[in-house]
């Protein structure tokens, strides 16, 4: 064996022996009893708050987990506030964007984050639903007595100010999550349609995280309000027109019979059809015997004026 | 083998107490002529090649230290000689960094241990790792988890575990940090042993796995040494020895990709093209394969700029010649390896990147039957692309699973990287993942 290589083995072996010495000077140290670190754990797993929280509470209440787990959730809140203005100003572009369809009525809203793996978090995800359900119920009991289409959208203080029942507000909402996931996050923008018969909202979002029954979560996600179309094929049609506006990205919805002006054309109904590049959107839905009204899209993360 | 154990047992007890500084002056002894060459070529340094490569990188929570612990381990090495420092700063606020909000996204970190070289990636987010993957911008293998001890793992570590399983991440080391803010020891045992069930519950070896508990705070401020310093030199010293070495390209069989095709009157017909992988020596058993066409036959020369030698090495540009080819048998697109080594396949599954409008590709997404070129090695095919069921178009941006169907099979294999292109535009890079065998279905009017 060459010089370097025992050198090497004897500093290993040093590592291994010092390492091994001080767990044990920490077990005479501060003896914890058995029965303690059961609790812990099982605080810790019931409930995920940090070892340290789990730990604090386990101490302040003697043991009683009930009060532990209590205190837990209120401390979380009060954590989560602290956390929310420490991680202020960092850049949260990543996140989801949460699409709902009910009976003549539609929300879309985008929630963000900092990294895409929270954006995968099923607490993350939950919060979108908050948003979204929150939207929807604020706008249903504002808009009741109005008839005709409906287009509201809210951004910013005026969205974390509603209410996600028993006076917990969005905001308090997004503290919370945001003290459990350790990312800066923010409700950015929230868009409610509501539509008079006759009309009809389709809906696509791109990117759909798998698992969700009850509402779309996605990267991109894009409303149509259209007249006209058939009636068994209808949900078909508004969901590919809701995909070509997701995929193509018209900023305006232009005339029927605008001509197209090529690659750049940023109004909808001179695009070429994504579905199927013989027609323009226009010549699409002269077939159908359709006519789109209104289109919304939001692309996660997109600059917004 | 007793009479072993416990003479190394007092060999080490009795070196305990002066344990912290001989074993920093056991690496500063392997470090010396590297520290040497440092000083003597502070100009531009030339990047030596004595050690074998190997890329690592972290993953976890933002808070949890990533680019602490990467600091401490350039400050640690820097003493040694292996690293230059680059502080927190360095490293959070380089451009490409800046441009994307948070942490890096190249790897521009470089360090080296007694024995390896590592460039060290940082992963900033799921789907930008899995583009690097797949671009091949910056490939692991091996990486260490990072764990804060105070808030143990959190609910996205479950995401970070699934995205290392996903890209083939097999060595995995952790590392728990912030341990200076917890004076419990029971509470790291149970850090530790909550990371260990995670880590089984993924598939890896939650037992065998090593945990090393230190701060990288305290290294970086020199303090505590115990849980900082000792505690980055030994995990380097895990990564060292347990993350093993990736397989050389020289070691694999050889694959020549035909560049052009000459005959010289006289001696024969030479195929000339870049050494993809492996050696070529002379007088080697060789195989054409490729454009439906397959034959055996050997290599009875190798040249380089019109010398003749005796081995081409993988990354050379050379000239074979051939026994008893024509001209007219060979073109470009085929390939020459050993026999055996590879075959021409019609239908993969593979990953795909997809270019922004920013990155060159095309500004609008692609659905299902999409007819692009498929380029690889010195070929191209048409091919038509299938998306997944669940899939009905993808965006640029976007990374997905696909199935492409060539027009005519070509050489194909596993791990193999190639470009999709419509017209004038790259449309993205991708990655083949698996081989799939042409069915009925697969019958294409290619027009």
């Amino acid at each position: 064996m060459s010089l370097p290589m025992l050198l090497r083995t004897v500093t290993t072996e040093l590592l291994k022996v010092s390492v091994r010495q001080h767990v044990q000077t920490f077990h005479t140290g501060c003896q914890f009893l058995a029965a303690e670190k059961a609790l812990l754990m099982k605080l810790r797993k019931s409930t995920g708050y940090t070892f340290i929280n789990c730990k604090k509470a386990l101490e302040k209440f003697d043991n009683d987990m009930k009060q532990a787990e209590s205190w837990l959730h209120k401390q979380a809140q009060k954590e989560g506030w602290s956390k929310a203005n420490k991680l202020e100003g960092r850049k949260a572009k990543d996140g989801l964007i949460g699409l709902f369809v009910g009976e003549k009525a539609a929300v879309m809203v985008e929630v963000n984050c900092e990294t895409d793996f929270v954006a995968r978090n099923e607490k993350f995800q939950q919060l979108v639903k908050d948003a979204a359900y929150a939207t929807l119920a604020h706008h249903q009991s504002k808009n009741q007595s109005k008839t005709g289409y409906v287009k509201s959208i809210l951004e910013g203080s005026d969205l974390t100010k509603l209410s996600v029942g028993e006076g917990v507000s969005l905001a308090d909402q997004v503290a919370l999550t945001i003290g459990r996931l350790g990312e800066n996050m923010s409700v950015k923008r929230a868009v409610m349609l509501g539509v008079p018969a006759g009309w009809h909202i389709g809906s696509y979002v791109h990117g759909d995280v798998s698992g969700h029954t009850d509402m779309a979560l996605g990267r991109y996600g894009a409303l149509v309000v259209f007249q006209g179309g058939k009636e068994e094929s209808r949900q078909v049609l508004g969901r590919k027109l809701s995909q070509h506006v997701v995929g193509e990205e018209p900023k305006t919805l232009g005339n029927m019979e605008d001509i197209p002006c090529g690659e750049s054309e940023t109004r909808l109904l001179p695009q070429v059809f994504l579905m199927d590049s013989s027609r323009t959107v226009a010549q699409f839905l002269l077939g159908q015997e359709a006519r789109v009204l209104d289109f919304v899209r939001f692309q996660c993360g997109e600059l917004t004026e | 083998m007793a009479a072993l154990v416990g003479m190394r047992a007092c060999f080490s007890s009795a070196l305990q107490l002066s344990s912290p500084c001989l074993l920093n002056s056991s690496y500063k002894l392997c470090a010396v002529p590297l520290g040497r060459r440092n000083m003597a070529a502070e100009a531009k340094k030339t990047f030596s090649r004595d050690k074998p490569h190997v890329n690592i990188g972290t993953i976890g929570h933002v808070d949890h230290g990533k680019t602490t612990l990467t600091a401490a381990i350039t400050k640690v090495l820097s003493e040694a000689g292996g690293a230059r420092f680059k502080k927190y700063e360095d490293i959070d606020n380089a451009p490409e960094e800046k441009a994307r909000g948070i942490t890096i996204n190249a790897s521009h970190v470089e360090y080296s241990t007694a024995n390896r070289h590592y460039a060290h990636t940082d992963c900033p987010g799921h789907a930008d790792y899995v583009k690097n993957m797949i671009t091949g911008t910056a490939q692991m293998d091996g990486c260490i988890l990072v764990v804060a001890a105070t808030d143990g793992q959190m609910p996205q570590t479950r995401e970070h575990l699934l995205l290392a399983r996903q890209i083939g991440v097999e060595h995995m080391v952790v590392f728990v940090n912030k341990a200076d803010a917890v004076d419990d020891q029971e509470m790291l045992e149970l850090v530790e042993l909550e990371i260990r069930e995670l880590l089984t519950e993924f598939g890896y070896d939650g037992e065998k796995t090593p945990v090393v508990i230190g701060s990288a705070l305290c290294a970086l401020e020199s303090r505590q040494p115990e849980i900082g310093v000792d505690a980055v030199m030994k995990l380097l010293d895990i990564v060292d020895s347990y993350i093993p070495l990736p397989k050389r390209e020289l070691d694999k069989p050889f694959l020549l990709p035909i560049e052009t095709v000459y005959s010289i009157p006289g001696r024969g017909t030479v195929v000339t093209g870049t050494l993809e992988r492996g050696l070529i020596k002379k007088g080697e058993d060789c195989e054409f394969v490729g454009h439906s066409r397959y034959f055996k036959t050997v290599v009875t020369g190798v040249e380089m700029f019109h010398q003749s030698l005796d081995r081409a090495e993988a990354g050379d540009n050379l000239g074979a010649l051939v026994r008893g080819l024509k001209r007219e048998d060979v073109r470009r697109g085929m390939v020459m390896c050993k026999p055996g080594s590879i075959k021409p396949h019609q239908k993969v599954k593979a990953q795909i990147y997809i270019l922004t409008k920013e990155e060159g590709g095309r500004h609008k997404p692609f659905v299902s039957n999409f007819m692009p070129v498929m380029f690889s090695l010195t070929w191209d095919m048409a091919c038509k692309v299938t998306l997944p069921n669940e899939k009905e178009m993808v965006m640029p941006g976007e990374d997905t699973s696909l199935t492409l169907t060539l027009r005519q099979p070509m050489v194909l294999e596993k791990g193999q990287r190639f470009t999709l292109r419509d017209g004038n535009r790259t449309i993205g890079t991708g990655l083949v993942t698996d081989i799939l065998t042409v069915g009925d279905e697969d019958i294409t009017n290619w027009g």
